[in-house]
């Protein structure tokens, strides 16, 4: 894709500031949309050059999607983001984890364990992508996603065990590989011969949704229905295929928005509606949710910058006790990681929503 | 970045105030931060040429650090330009001469909501809309929505004096405004009184209003919120022609149907913004009315607003395209709907009195069409911002094909400001209405208070001794 327009756009555009969350908690001007569309374009006429400091700006945005879901003319910034980066890892100009991610990508195919994903065999008409996320860093969500499926009548395929969506690879700088591990997920999916396709969360659906179309210049097999699970399992609720009991007596909860939840809303509102179902007081609602829900520290930037990527997770887990609630509640895996390690010095518990929900199945 | 020995020496010393991860002076940095949201900077960029940057630039925690960081800028006599979301159209926040770039975003916190007076008392750095959400919890509204909101800071909002989209029933963010805190060029740190309508001698409260950094930095400030309201109503009609729709503006104002806003779009502006963003295609002067509040109230405020229009002779377009308006009406300020790069615009808005708004309005327009006619200019605008004694006008020049070089291009912007500004003050406009004067309008200062220019100036030198709070700003 050409993203030349994109970077004009938004290097002097400050309408989505208010929005991006690195600018939000490192309060620097050059790390907004503004500035890195403004850095990209300067590279471009010569008046800064990649080096360790502009590569390290370029490497400070979480690629979220924020910018883009609060942006009226839907400037796709994350994408000319990604495709600067893919210029500075041909130019072997990136940091040194790039590289080492990077390479876990290629062999591993995804960025946590050195072990390959899992062969799928089988056919089935609905599938489950379960992802490296889920798989490696929170497995007991997978268990559970299974044991919520099942409970409405249906027994998946389980495909993109261990493999990450893309994303990660593409968001790093590195299209070709993304591509490869994006084309190997929907040959298993074919293979499958599934007609829906369950993901855990809105980063998968994201990744398969859009990032695949948008970013890889992939296609998504048109007869292939993709859904988020909380979407599936609140509809299967509302048609009375899944039945679960409230709970008695909880600590005060708060449902936290997954990372790139503001790509997907509506996979928010269905978590937020089968909380209601089970909770016996409503949800508390953090600051900085719904259309400008920030993320915790799950994406790339995990690897490039672990101290901005803590950030963010500190952020939401204050956001968290500032809301009253004593335990944060989400769906995504990787969400869910991060929350833990360091959920004890914010004296907050932490819940996967998929594991609440599997306990309280009264069908 | 390796530093000359005097510049470190400078450098460890502002370290040592503001802590490591709070002081820069990357190379990024200084680029990002020197430019602001005018069209100057961005134009002078974008052709590849290098403008001045800052030397240092801070993110102070507190009034006290930026008292500190005042004192070694007096002691080096280094400039001090203070920045909040770097979103003026005028050149206000540029460091023309380096020196400190004080960023006040780390200031951030509200302080106080007090839900019985209807205040927010906040720090200064806080991002507006994030203030709005704040306030929204609680049923509240802080009643300044500018276009900037998303970017501009509280003590932006403050130090230009800027005006809202609804200011025509709530007041410029002036008019909102209760107390502050204000740390002198001199590192004093000083509030106002507790409230700003009283008879406690002069309204010197007000001296930081407009002054734009050049006489301190807002660091706190107390302001005035609005309940949410009942019910928004919007409409809108259309009038044949210019005059009958500013008198229905002027009728509305003057028998105090508080609209919270009218905005008059001049038939050309009609033609092509209105077009390109709304997708209305109206031949006129195309006007959005509001009415907010108890909805009984609004609706017979609107009912009277709507008898006023129809008596001259305008076109009943309905509530669609009001409230189509209301709910896109910052989209003209997304890329590429807004005006760009490698365009030549100008935003040369003004205001007066009604008596002579009209004439402004056509001088200005005239002598930017005659004067630029080579250069195939457009002059577009609308009027948004209503007073009970007159109206600004949001008048814009527009060069779709500017020279290519920087030098050229930035001479003939100051050509076209120079013939606008001049109309404006041979008509009894004020050389703008909310976007400050900063570095663009600098030069027209003196002619704009002409005998009370050589007071300011002596004001300025006695609250700034050496000078260093934004130099070559507001003109001095």
């Amino acid at each position: 894709m050409d993203t030349v327009p994109t970077t004009e756009n938004c290097r002097y555009c400050l309408m989505c500031r208010h929005v991006c969350p690195v600018g939000h908690i490192t309060l620097l001007e050059t790390l907004t949309p503004h500035g890195w569309g403004l850095t990209i374009e300067s590279v471009k006429r010569g008046l800064l050059q990649w080096n360790d400091e502009t590569v390290n700006v370029l490497y400070s945005c979480a690629d979220c999607g924020a910018c883009r879901a609060n942006c009226v003319t839907d400037q796709p910034l994350p994408d000319a983001i990604a495709a600067a980066r893919a210029e500075v890892t041909a130019g072997q100009l990136a940091p040194a984890i790039v590289y080492e991610i990077g390479e876990m990508l290629n062999q591993y195919e995804n960025p946590y364990v050195k072990q390959t994903p899992e062969k799928v065999t089988g056919t089935a008409i609905v599938a489950l992508f379960v992802g490296d996320e889920a798989h490696h860093l929170q497995p007991e969500a997978v268990q559970a996603a299974r044991t919520l499926i099942q409970a409405t009548g249906v027994s998946p395929i389980e495909i993109g065990i261990g493999r990450n969506n893309g994303y990660i690879a593409s968001s790093l700088g590195f299209p070709d590989t993304a591509r490869a591990l994006a084309q190997t997920t929907l040959d298993e999916l074919r293979a499958s011969g599934a007609r829906k396709l369950l993901v855990l969360s809105p980063g998968d659906y994201f990744a398969f949704n859009q990032h695949l179309i948008e970013r890889l210049g992939l296609a998504w097999p048109e007869e292939v229905e993709l859904v988020e699970l909380t979407t599936y399992m609140n509809d299967q609720l509302k048609a009375g295929r899944l039945a679960l009991t409230p709970l008695d007596d909880i600590a005060s909860c708060a449902y936290v928005d997954p990372a790139h939840a503001t790509r997907v809303p509506a996979g928010r509102s269905a978590a937020r509606a089968i909380l209601k179902t089970v909770l016996p007081i409503p949800a508390r609602e953090l600051f900085w949710r719904g259309e400008r829900a920030h993320p915790v520290g799950s994406t790339a930037l995990q690897f490039t910058q672990p101290h901005l990527a803590d950030q963010l997770t500190f952020a939401r887990l204050d956001d968290v006790v500032k809301s009253g609630a004593q335990v944060a509640i989400t769906e995504d895996a990787g969400t869910l990681y991060q929350l833990n390690r360091h959920a004890a010095r914010f004296g907050v518990r932490v819940q996967g929503l998929y594991e609440l929900l599997a306990e309280q199945i009264s069908n | 970045m390796t530093l000359l020995f005097p510049s470190e020496m400078i450098r460890s010393e502002l370290e040592e105030i503001v802590g490591e991860h709070f002081i820069s002076v990357k190379d990024t940095d200084k680029l990002v931060y020197s430019t602001d949201w005018s069209w100057m900077p961005q134009m002078w960029l974008d052709r590849g040429e290098r403008l001045p940057t800052p030397d240092y630039i801070v993110h102070p925690g507190s009034a006290e650090e930026i008292a500190e960081i005042l004192l070694i800028a007096n002691k080096h006599h280094i400039p001090v330009v203070p920045w909040g979301g770097g979103s003026g159209t005028q050149g206000g926040a540029l460091p023309l001469f380096g020196g400190i770039l004080v960023d006040t975003k780390r200031m951030d916190k509200i302080i106080e909501i007090d839900e019985k007076s209807l205040t927010v008392t906040a720090q200064a750095g806080i991002n507006g809309q994030q203030l709005e959400w704040a306030l929204n919890e609680k049923g509240l509204t802080l009643p300044h929505y500018a276009a900037s909101s998303n970017c501009a800071t509280l003590g932006g909002y403050l130090a230009p004096r800027g005006t809202g989209t609804i200011s025509t029933k709530y007041g410029k963010a002036e008019d909102m405004f209760l107390r502050m805190q204000v740390v002198l060029p001199t590192g004093e740190i000083i509030r106002t009184a507790y409230v700003p309508k009283h008879a406690a001698g002069p309204d010197w409260a007000r001296l930081w209003l407009g002054a734009e950094g050049t006489f301190g930095i807002i660091t706190e400030a107390t302001m005035q919120v609005d309940y949410l309201p009942e019910s928004r109503l919007l409409y809108a009609i259309l009038f044949d022609n210019l005059s009958n729709a500013i008198e229905a503006g002027r009728l509305m104002m003057t028998r105090r149907l508080e609209p919270f806003v009218i905005r008059l779009y001049d038939p050309e502006s009609t033609r092509s913004q209105v077009k390109k963003v709304l997708g209305y295609e109206y031949e006129g002067a195309y006007m959005v009315i509001g009415f907010d509040g108890d909805a009984d109230i609004a609706a017979l405020q609107e009912k009277k607003a709507l008898e006023i229009c129809k008596g001259l002779g305008a076109r009943d377009l309905g509530r669609e395209p009001g409230e189509k308006w209301w709910e896109h009406r910052y989209d003209f300020y997304y890329p590429p709907k807004s005006l760009h790069l490698p365009w030549m615009y100008g935003t040369t808005e003004t205001v007066t009195t009604y008596d002579k708004i009209e004439r402004l309005y056509w001088a200005e327009k005239k002598a930017v069409e005659d004067g630029f006619a080579d250069w195939n200019v457009k002059f577009i605008g609308h009027f948004s911002h209503w007073f009970h004694w007159g109206v600004m006008v949001y008048s814009r020049f527009i060069i779709e094909e500017p020279p290519a070089d920087a030098q050229e291009a930035l001479q003939l912007h100051n050509r076209v400001w120079n013939a606008a500004m001049t109309a404006v003050l041979e008509n009894g406009g004020m050389i703008n209405e909310h976007h400050g004067v900063g570095l663009k309008l600098g030069r027209f200062m003196r002619r704009q208070y002409t005998d009370a220019w050589p007071f300011l100036v002596r004001l300025k030198k006695m609250i700034d001794p050496n000078g260093i709070m934004n130099p070559g700003k507001t003109g001095f």
